[in-house]
């Protein structure tokens, strides 16, 4: 019998986990021992399996083999693997933000029935932005030529990527300098890649400059891309309340579910749950109604815009379907684990499968496309109802009640909650009533305790008047915990809490999904053109506490290199390396004005946090 | 006295056994920092390759009585009473290199201890992690069961109910196949089976 209160904080895991056992289901924590000890060669990074003259590994200890097959020693391979990594987040979220131009294009064009234009405001000014002319033209026409001009960021027309331009000035030109101004979105991926092969880059400064550029691709290219899009076709989120963790599922009502990334999918399912006739369906198999809820990110995007419930974060998937209440999860793209239909095979879930781009053992697969995705919505909900009549109730259990949270802080919302411009936030800091502000943003991981990373710092940073921005699985965590309502201002201090009260919102803030990321980089832009300085200089930081997969890494590289110091809860893999060891950890200082650290132990990371926020208030002249 | 096991069948020269050994011998016994430390801890366990590359571990078979103890001059290999252990004291280690020319293994190596002084250096079968109730660091990484902690009159016990199991098949298939050279049958499964586990 394992002792779960050592793999998660929360309660509603805890009880889950004991059902697993006793239905005889494996989750990621089991397997995780089964791997233990991992690696060692693998974790510091020094195995390369590139080419086949290897693989090769690097004795760390040095008795052994110092170089690859081809000659590259420790900093050349901790070097290539890292940027291979840096490649994959920003291939993930810039592929994300390519189907969102794909849907725009063809919601210009007429070819995607049940997708509109929710923000033409926004769709206006992003045109603008990206010298789209839109005088006298409909919505259509102007989304068609917007769509087109971010095709062209993704390929090779270009000198640089249009969102770039929204850096400050000082660091844009910092970039140039150092010549990584991303030229073109799936550009800088494909360079990576060639970089990496064998005999082609072999200075380990080079390939992390070429992957810090390749990081930019992705936060102020794809992942941005994937933001504003998604808030033009679906609507720019504001701030409202919902609610968290397992209890949002309704032991009376049929529960369908969204786990992945992209609204594209889950914003049809959200048209389809609502429909009459699919409601009527649900009650004449005797079910009270039909219950939406969400996990992982695109769980987050239906919270931020309609409050559509979540049921968890990345660990929690798995024993959402041991509740035995769930009739189907539909999924889009990354994150989703392959066992879950392993797990699906003991209770009467139903899995689908939805992109081309990912399919899954045991999911049966029906593929979404802009032309078809509103048929297929429907067609996948009427199933689930149908679904309900399979469900054992004496294999339901739902352990706990929900916790109420609030959602829907976009860059938009915040400024408007501000009154209309981001002063009222430069003068709170500046006057230090707010101290600084924290991105926590990342995944789950069963290295760290579940959840205690994420909602120990938050409550260490709010204690000390430190703003939070939160994205991703961490929402889930400070929603879970009760930080995300405006009621925890109790819990912030007292210059925090009193511009909390003040605007009625909670001391830590739900900004979206992990594309979203962008919503935080936008912020620090502005933060750092109000004040007139580079962002490195703003009392800023970002946290990774329960980090996981290569796109936590790339948003962390594009955090630095856009100057934000950064603190990741799981050790990345570069230890073999000294030379970049350093690097990461102090030497980009001089290069970036920013630099990593490492620190598990969420307490001991508030510290780093709060003593980098006093220098940085101390450098611009700011009460501490 | 358990004793590391060595199953060279089942190797399949991943290193790892030598890279858990090199963190459970350093100072913080982690590997993140173990690669930083003044004295950069060094394996006692090696993998030797045969002209076909088929991978041995090899380390310490903690002998009794044990060569390299008996022609230890100055007395630094010794036995440690309790387990049966074969240990060196490095301070009073002379580098003549005499343990070296008795062992009959090779599995002794000559690495810094502190700054500037050498020692003998070989399998200390785990001695602090032992006492700390682990097994060996080795057999605690080998994923294919190629290093098995235990004691070999009871490893032995193991491979007789094994080797039983082997026989009992190949009777049943002889009796089943009604084979004009039964004996050769019998011979050919037990070879199959042994392949497949």
């Amino acid at each position: 019998m394992s002792d779960y209160k050592e793999y998660s904080i929360c309660k509603d895991a805890q009880l889950t986990l004991k059902k697993a056992q006793e239905d005889g289901v494996e989750t990621a924590w089991d397997r995780l021992k089964k791997q233990e000890p991992q690696c060692g060669y693998c974790e510091l990074g020094v195995s390369c399996r590139i080419c086949v003259m290897g693989p090769c590994r690097i004795d760390p200890f040095g008795e052994g083999p110092q170089r690859g097959v081809c000659g590259a020693d420790a900093d050349i391979i901790v070097a290539r693997n890292l940027a291979r990594m840096i490649a994959s987040g920003a291939a993930s979220h810039s592929d994300h933000g390519r189907d969102l131009v794909e849907v725009l294009y063809k919601v210009g064009s007429g070819k995607a029935p049940g997708y509109t234009i929710k923000d033409p405001e926004k769709l206006k000014r992003i045109a603008a932005e990206y010298g789209v002319a839109t005088a006298n033209l409909s919505n259509e026409e102007i989304a068609k030529r917007l769509a087109e001009a971010i095709m062209e960021d993704y390929g090779m027309k270009k000198e640089r990527i249009t969102f770039i331009n929204r850096a400050p000035k000082q660091r844009i030109e910092l970039w140039e300098k150092l010549r990584v101004i991303p030229r073109g979105i799936d550009r800088e991926t494909s360079e990576i890649m060639h970089r990496t092969h064998m005999g082609v880059d072999n200075d380990y400064v080079s390939l992390l400059l070429s992957a810090v550029r390749n990081s930019l691709s992705d936060g102020y290219g794809g992942s941005m891309v994937g933001t504003e899009l998604s808030d033009i076709i679906f609507g720019t989120p504001k701030p409202g309340m919902s609610e968290v963790n397992l209890g949002v599922l309704k032991e009376d009502q049929v529960n369908i579910m969204v786990h992945g990334h992209s609204p594209i999918v889950s914003e049809m399912i959200g048209m389809a749950v609502t429909d009459k006739e699919m409601v009527g369906l649900a009650r004449s198999k005797g079910a009270a109604g039909i219950n939406l809820a969400g996990l992982c990110c695109t769980g987050n995007e239906l919270m931020m815009r309609w409050k559509i419930p979540m049921a968890g974060n990345h660990l929690m998937t798995e024993l959402t379907i041991v509740t035995g209440a769930v009739e189907s999860i539909i999924v889009d793209y990354q994150c989703i684990m392959p066992s879950l239909g392993q797990v699906a095979q003991c209770y009467h879930t139903k899995l689908y499968s939805t992109s081309d781009k990912a399919k899954f053992p045991f999911m049966e697969h029906v593929e979404f496309t802009p032309e078809n995705a509103k048929a297929q919505a429907y067609r996948i909900v009427k199933e689930s109802i149908e679904n309900f009549t399979r469900r054992n109730k004496a294999k339901v259990y739902i352990p706990d009640a929900p916790v109420k949270t609030m959602s829907g802080f976009s860059v938009e919302a915040i400024v408007a909650a501000l009154g209309g411009s981001l002063t009222p936030l430069v003068d709170a800091i500046k006057a230090g009533k707010i101290k600084g502000a924290v991105g926590v943003v990342g995944c789950n991981n069963p290295k760290i305790k579940h959840d205690y990373g994420h909602v120990e710092l938050i409550k260490r940073l709010i204690a000390n008047d430190i703003l939070v921005l939160t994205t991703g699985c961490a929402n889930v965590a400070a929603g879970k915990a009760g930080l995300q309502v405006p009621e925890a201002k109790e819990l912030a201090g007292p210059g925090l809490k009193e511009i909390c009260g003040l605007l009625g919102i909670p001391p830590s803030l739900h900004v979206g999904s992990c594309v979203d990321n962008s919503r935080i980089v936008v912020i620090a832009c502005a933060l750092a053109n109000a004040i007139g300085v580079d962002i490195d200089k703003l009392p800023l930081a970002a946290a990774a506490p329960e980090w996981y997969s290569e796109k936590a890494a790339t948003i962390a590289f594009y955090a630095v290199s856009s100057g934000i110091f950064t603190v990741l809860g799981v050790m990345p893999p570069i230890l073999g390396s000294k030379k970049i060891t350093e690097l990461a950890t102090s030497g980009l200082n001089n290069v970036l004005g920013a630099c990593f650290a490492v620190e598990p132990d969420p307490i001991k990371a508030a510290d780093l946090i709060k003593n980098h926020i006093i220098d940085k208030r101390k450098g611009l002249g700011l009460p501490v | 006295m358990k004793v590391v096991v060595v199953k060279p069948e089942r190797c399949v020269g991943c290193l790892q056994c030598r890279f858990a050994c090199s963190v459970a011998h350093s100072v913080s016994e982690s590997q993140f920092t173990a690669p930083y430390e003044t004295i950069v801890s060094k394996p006692r366990i090696h993998i030797g390759l045969t002209n076909g590359k088929e991978p041995f571990p090899n380390k310490c078979r903690h002998c009794n009585p044990a060569p390299c103890e008996m022609a230890c001059i100055t007395r630094a290999i010794f036995r440690d009473e309790a387990t049966g252990i074969v240990l060196i004291n490095p301070e009073r280690c002379i580098n003549c290199g005499m343990c070296a020319m008795a062992c009959p293994f090779g599995v002794i190596r000559y690495h810094f201890f502190v700054d500037r002084r050498t020692s003998a250096h070989k399998c200390d079968q785990c001695f602090r992690r032992q006492k700390e109730g682990k097994i060996p660091a080795c057999v605690e990484v080998c994923k294919v069961g190629a290093l098995v902690f235990e004691e070999y009159n009871k490893d032995m016990d193991k491979a007789t109910d094994q080797m039983a199991s082997l026989v009992y098949l190949g009777i049943r298939e002889k009796e089943h196949e009604k084979s004009p050279y039964p004996t050769l049958l019998v011979h050919k499964n037990i070879l199959q089976e042994i392949k497949r586990r």
